[in-house]
C-alpha cells in the first residue's frame, strides 16, 4: 500500500530515468510554449529540500505537507525530493520514484521561478540504501535541508546519517515527534531545529520587544517565578516558550544562538511560515491584550505566559 | 628518419583559410577488430557522424577487418544498424550512402601473415582505383592479447611503412590497454617501436576526446582568474571521481583479469590528474602538452600500499542500482567466488612539485556506484580571518570549481553569497555553465574528435609511450601488493552506493570528505 505516495501529485517514472524524465517533462511543457527552465534560466535552484514523511502521516498530511514545500519554494527555488515510506510492503525491494515541476510566474521574465520535486516511495528493505538513491536525487555543492515529518521513532531516523551530517539543518516538530526527540543524540545536534520554537518566533519576538522596556536588572533581581500555562494542543509551545530564558534544554533547541534577536530566522521560519508576520494581527493583539488586562485569555486552548516579576509588572 | 607530421609540415596553400580539421588527406581507415562492440557503439558512429559533418576527406575507405567471414554488404548491413543504435544523429542515407559506397571487409587472422598480405593488396588496389597515395590510418580495437601479432604482421608486410617519410604516412591508434603493467607496458612500447615510430602511433584515451577535458585547459589558460591561485597558497584539495553505475554485467571474464585499477585509474584518471595539475606547456603543440603531463607524472609521489596508506579498494555487494535490488560482484557471471579484483579504487597522491607540495589529489574509480559521473573538483582554501564565522547567519561553503566530464557537460563554481533581507546571512550559491544550455546538447562525441585528429595528425590529445609507462610506473607497486594480499584488505560497498568505508577513511586524515556529485 502507498497511500502517501499516491496521494502526491506527479508522473510515476523508473527511478534511473529521474534526470531524464524531468528533463523532458521541462521539454514538453517549452514545446506547449510554457516555461523552459534550461535556456530561461528560471530553475534556478538554490538549496535542497528533502521531506522524509514518517509511518505516522497520513495521506491527507502527506498532501498538506507536500504543499508547505511547494509554499517554501517558491521563495527558495529549490531542489524537492519528498521520501514516502511504506507501510506495509511484501518483501519488496525495489524504490518507485515521481516526478513533479511547478512554475511560479513573477511579474517579470526574470522573476519565474521553476521548481522540481522527486517522490521516492520505499520498502522497509530500501531503507539501508535509501540516502545513496537520495543524493542522486540531489543539486551537489548547495545547502541540504531535512525535514522529518512525524517519524515513528528516534533511532530510526538516526539512520539517515548522510542527510543527518550533510543537512545545514535538520528539521522536526517537537509537537508530533516522539518524546525522545528533543534529547536523542543526534549526529549534529548543532544543526537540529524544532519547527515549534520557529512557530513561536512572533510571540518570542513580542515578548522581547514588551520585556525590553525594562532594565535587565529590575527583571533579572525582581524575577519570582515563570509559569507558562496550556492545553494539550500547546503543550510542546509551552514547554518551549518556558525555556524561553532558562538553560534547562539543550540551549540549540530552544535559544539564538549568541543570544542574538532574530539571529536564527531562516529555513525553519520558511517551513512555519512566520516569515515576515511579526507584525501580524493576531500577535499584535496578544501583545496589546498582555500589556493591558495583565492576562492572556482564560481559555487553555492558548498560550498563556505568566512572568511574576515585581508587583506592578504581570506578563 | 626525419619524422612527417602536422606540427612541422607547412600547410598546402589550397587549405590555408580551412579549419585543420577540415585538411584531412585521402585516407583509408582500417578498423581491427571490426565485429566488435566498440566498433558497433563508438567507431561507426564517430565515422558517419564525421560524414555527416563533411569532415571526411573526399577520398575516403572504411575496412573492417577480422576474423569472422563477414561479407562487403553484410559488413555495411550491419554498419548502418550500429549508426541507427548508437549515433547522436539520425541515419541519413544520403550520408550513409557514400560512405558505405566505399565500405568493405576483409576477413582474416591476426596471427596470419598471408592475410595482411591480402589486406596491403586490398590497400593498393583502393590506391589504384584512386590513382594517387592515400593514407592508411589503422585501428586496433582488439583484446591486448592480439596486439603484438597485429603489430608485427603490420610490420612484415610493409603497411606499417607505407608512405613513411612523406606526407601520407602510415598511422596507428591504439585502444587501451596499454599493457597491464609497467614491464607488459614496456614490452608493448617496445613491440610497437620495433614497427612504427613514434609519431605514427596514437594511444588513444576517449577521455581527453570529452569537450570538458579539453575545456579544462582553456579555462586554466585562457581566464586570467584560475591560475594565479592554481597552487598550494590557495587550493586545499582536488577530488576526480570517474563513477559508473553499471556493474561488470556480461564482462565478468575481461575485467576479473583486469580490474578497477588497471581499467579506469592508471589511464583516464590519471590523464586528468595530468591535465588538471601540469604546469603551462609553452604552445598548444601535442609535443609540448604530453611534455608537461610526462613531467607532472614523475613528480607523483610513490604511494604506500600497506594499511592506513595511499591506497583503498573493495568490491561492490548487493544494494539497489536505479531504484533496484542488484547482485553483488562475486555473484556475478564468471566471477570467481574468492575473486581478489577490485571494482573500486581510490588513490591519495602527493605531487611532489612546487606547485602542489602539500595539496592531496584524491581519486576514486568505481562500478555500480550511486551514479555515473565523471568530475573534477577542486576545492579552495577558506579566506583568512572570520569576518564572516560559520554559524547560523553565515552558511558558509567552500569555494568549489569543479568540471563535470559527463554526463551533462559543464563546470560550476560555488560561491557564498549574501540573502537578500534586513540582515546579512550567507548562503552557497552556485554559478553553473553547461555545454548542453549553452551550445546545445548535439556536440561531437570523443570519439568523432580522436578519429579525425588521428587522420590529420594532432596527437595532441592522445597518450605518449612514455606517459603510459609513467603512469604504469605509479600503479604497478599497487597492483602488485594487492596481489600479494590476495582478499586481505578488500573492502566492500553496496551497489549503488558512493563507496566503501576505507576510501572515506583516505580522506579522514585531512578531515576532507568525498563529494557525491
Amino acid at each position: 500500500m502507498a497511500a502517501i505516495f499516491d496521494a502526491l501529485p506527479g508522473i510515476e517514472v523508473p527511478v534511473g530515468a529521474i534526470s531524464k524524465s524531468l528533463g523532458k517533462m521541462w521539454a514538453d511543457t517549452a514545446a506547449r510554449g510554457g516555461p523552459a527552465p534550461a535556456t530561461d534560466d528560471a530553475k534556478a535552484t538554490q538549496v535542497n529540500f528533502v521531506l522524509h514523511l514518517g509511518l505516522l502521516t497520513t495521506a491527507e498530511d502527506a498532501a498538506e505537507q507536500f504543499q508547505t514545500t511547494v509554499r517554501f519554494s517558491r521563495r527558495y527555488p529549490s531542489r524537492v525530493v519528498v521520501l514516502c515510506p511504506l507501510a506495509e510492503d511484501n518483501g519488496e525491494t525495489d524504490i518507485r520514484a515521481k516526478i513533479y515541476g511547478e512554475c511560479h510566474l513573477g511579474k517579470t521574465k526574470g522573476d519565474t521561478r521553476c521548481v522540481e520535486f522527486v517522490m521516492l516511495s520505499y520498502p522497509k528493505l530500501a531503507r539501508l540504501h535509501l540516502e545513496d538513491q537520495v543524493s542522486v536525487c540531489l543539486s551537489t555543492d548547495l545547502p541540504l535541508y531535512y525535514w522529518a515529518h512525524r517519524f515513528s521513532a528516534s533511532v530510526k531516523l538516526a539512520d539517515y546519517r548522510y542527510l543527518l551530517s550533510r543537512a545545514k539543518r535538520v528539521l522536526i516538530d517537537s509537537a508530533i515527534a516522539p518524546p525522545d526527540a528533543m534529547t536523542y543524540p543526534w549526529p549534529n545536534p548543532e544543526n537540529l531545529r524544532d519547527l515549534v520554537h520557529a512557530r513561536l518566533l512572533p510571540v518570542r519576538q513580542t515578548i522581547g520587544q514588551f520585556l525590553a522596556g525594562y532594565a535587565p536588572a529590575l527583571l533579572v533581581t525582581g524575577l519570582q517565578a515563570v509559569e507558562v500555562s496550556a492545553g494539550p494542543e500547546l503543550a510542546a509551545e509551552a514547554r518551549v516558550l518556558a525555556h524561553l530564558d532558562a538553560d534547562v534544554a539543550p540551549a540549540h533547541l530552544v535559544r539564538d544562538r549568541g543570544g542574538r534577536a532574530g539571529a536564527e530566522e531562516a529555513v525553519e521560519h520558511e517551513v512555519a511560515g512566520v516569515r515576515g508576520d511579526v507584525e501580524d494581527a493576531l500577535y499584535k493583539s496578544l501583545w496589546l491584550r498582555c500589556s493591558k488586562d495583565h492576562v492572556a485569555t482564560k481559555n487553555l486552548g492558548d498560550l498563556l505566559l505568566c512572568l511574576t516579576v515585581v508587583p506592578h509588572l504581570v506578563v | 628518419m626525419r619524422p612527417c607530421h602536422m606540427a612541422d609540415t607547412q600547410r598546402h596553400p589550397f587549405l590555408q583559410g580551412l579549419s585543420k580539421h577540415r585538411g584531412a588527406p585521402p585516407t583509408v581507415v582500417v578498423i581491427f577488430g571490426a565485429s566488435g562492440d566498440l566498433t558497433a557503439r563508438k567507431l561507426i558512429p564517430a565515422v558517419y557522424n564525421l560524414g555527416h559533418d563533411n569532415l571526411l576527406p573526399a577520398d575516403f575507405h572504411l575496412v573492417g577487418y577480422g576474423r569472422k567471414a563477414i561479407p562487403d554488404a553484410e559488413f555495411r548491413t550491419l554498419a548502418a544498424a550500429a549508426i541507427k543504435e548508437f549515433s547522436r544523429r539520425e541515419l541519413d542515407a544520403a550520408v550513409w550512402d557514400r560512405i558505405a559506397a566505399n565500405t568493405t571487409y576483409v576477413a582474416g587472422g591476426y596471427d596470419e601473415r598471408a592475410a595482411f598480405d591480402r589486406l596491403a593488396a586490398h590497400i593498393a588496389a583502393i590506391e589504384q582505383k584512386t590513382g594517387r597515395e592515400v593514407q592508411v590510418l589503422f585501428y586496433i580495437s582488439t583484446p591486448p592479447s592480439v596486439f603484438a601479432p597485429i603489430l608485427d604482421n603490420l610490420g612484415a608486410s610493409g603497411l606499417a611503412a607505407k608512405h613513411l617519410g612523406r606526407p601520407h604516412h602510415a598511422k596507428v591508434i591504439i585502444e587501451k590497454p596499454f599493457g597491464r603493467d609497467l614491464d607488459s607496458a614496456r614490452q608493448l612500447n617496445t613491440t610497437i617501436r620495433s614497427v612504427f615510430e613514434e609519431h605514427q602511433v596514437y594511444r588513444i584515451d576517449h577521455y581527453l576526446g570529452k569537450e570538458t577535458v579539453q575545456d579544462l585547459l582553456v579555462q586554466r589558460f585562457a581566464n586570467a582568474i584560475f591560475e594565479p591561485l592554481w597552487n598550494r597558497n590557495y587550493i586545499d584539495s582536488v577530488q576526480i571521481t570517474v563513477a559508473e553505475e553499471v556493474g561488470v554485467g556480461s564482462r565478468g571474464g575481461y575485467y576479473e583479469q583486469s580490474g578497477c585499477l588497471r581499467d579506469m585509474i592508471q589511464n583516464h584518471t590519471m590523464q586528468l590528474v595530468a591535465l588538471t595539475a601540469m604546469e603551462p606547456p609553452v604552445s598548444l603543440d601535442a609535443e609540448a602538452i604530453r611534455d608537461e603531463k610526462v613531467k607532472l607524472l614523475r613528480a607523483i609521489q610513490p604511494l604506500a600500499t600497506g594499511p592506513g596508506g595511499d591506497v583503498a579498494r573493495a568490491q561492490y555487494a548487493a544494494g539497489l542500482s536505479a531504484g533496484k535490488a542488484v547482485k553483488g560482484y562475486l555473484e556475478e557471471e564468471g566471477i570467481a567466488a574468492d575473486s581478489g579484483t577490485e571494482t573500486y579504487a581510490a588513490l591519495r597522491l602527493s605531487i611532489n612539485n612546487w606547485r602542489w607540495q602539500g595539496v592531496p589529489f584524491y581519486l576514486r574509480s568505481g562500478k555500480r556506484m550511486a551514479r555515473r559521473v565523471s568530475e573534477i573538483a577542486v576545492n579552495f582554501k577558506r579566506p583568512p580571518g572570520t569576518l564572516f564565522a560559520d554559524g547560523d547567519r553565515f552558511n558558509l561553503a567552500g569555494n568549489t570549481l569543479s568540471f563535470q566530464i559527463q554526463p551533462d557537460e559543464g563546470l560550476s563554481l560555488i560561491l557564498n553569497a549574501k540573502i537578500p533581507g534586513l540582515e546579512t546571512r550567507t548562503q552557497p550559491v552556485k554559478m553553473s555553465f553547461r555545454y548542453a544550455t549553452t551550445f546545445g546538447s548535439n556536440t561531437p562525441e570523443a570519439y568523432e574528435r580522436l578519429v579525425l585528429d588521428a587522420m590529420i595528425g594532432d596527437g595532441t590529445l592522445f597518450i605518449r609511450g612514455d606517459e603510459a609507462e609513467t603512469s604504469w610506473k605509479l600503479c604497478t607497486p599497487i597492483l602488485e601488493a594487492w596481489a600479494a594480499a590476495g582478499r586481505e584488505g578488500m573492502d566492500s560497498y553496496p551497489a549503488g552506493s558512493w563507496g566503501p568505508a576505507n576510501a572515506d577513511a583516505l580522506l579522514a586524515k585531512r578531515h576532507h570528505v568525498w563529494r557525491q556529485p
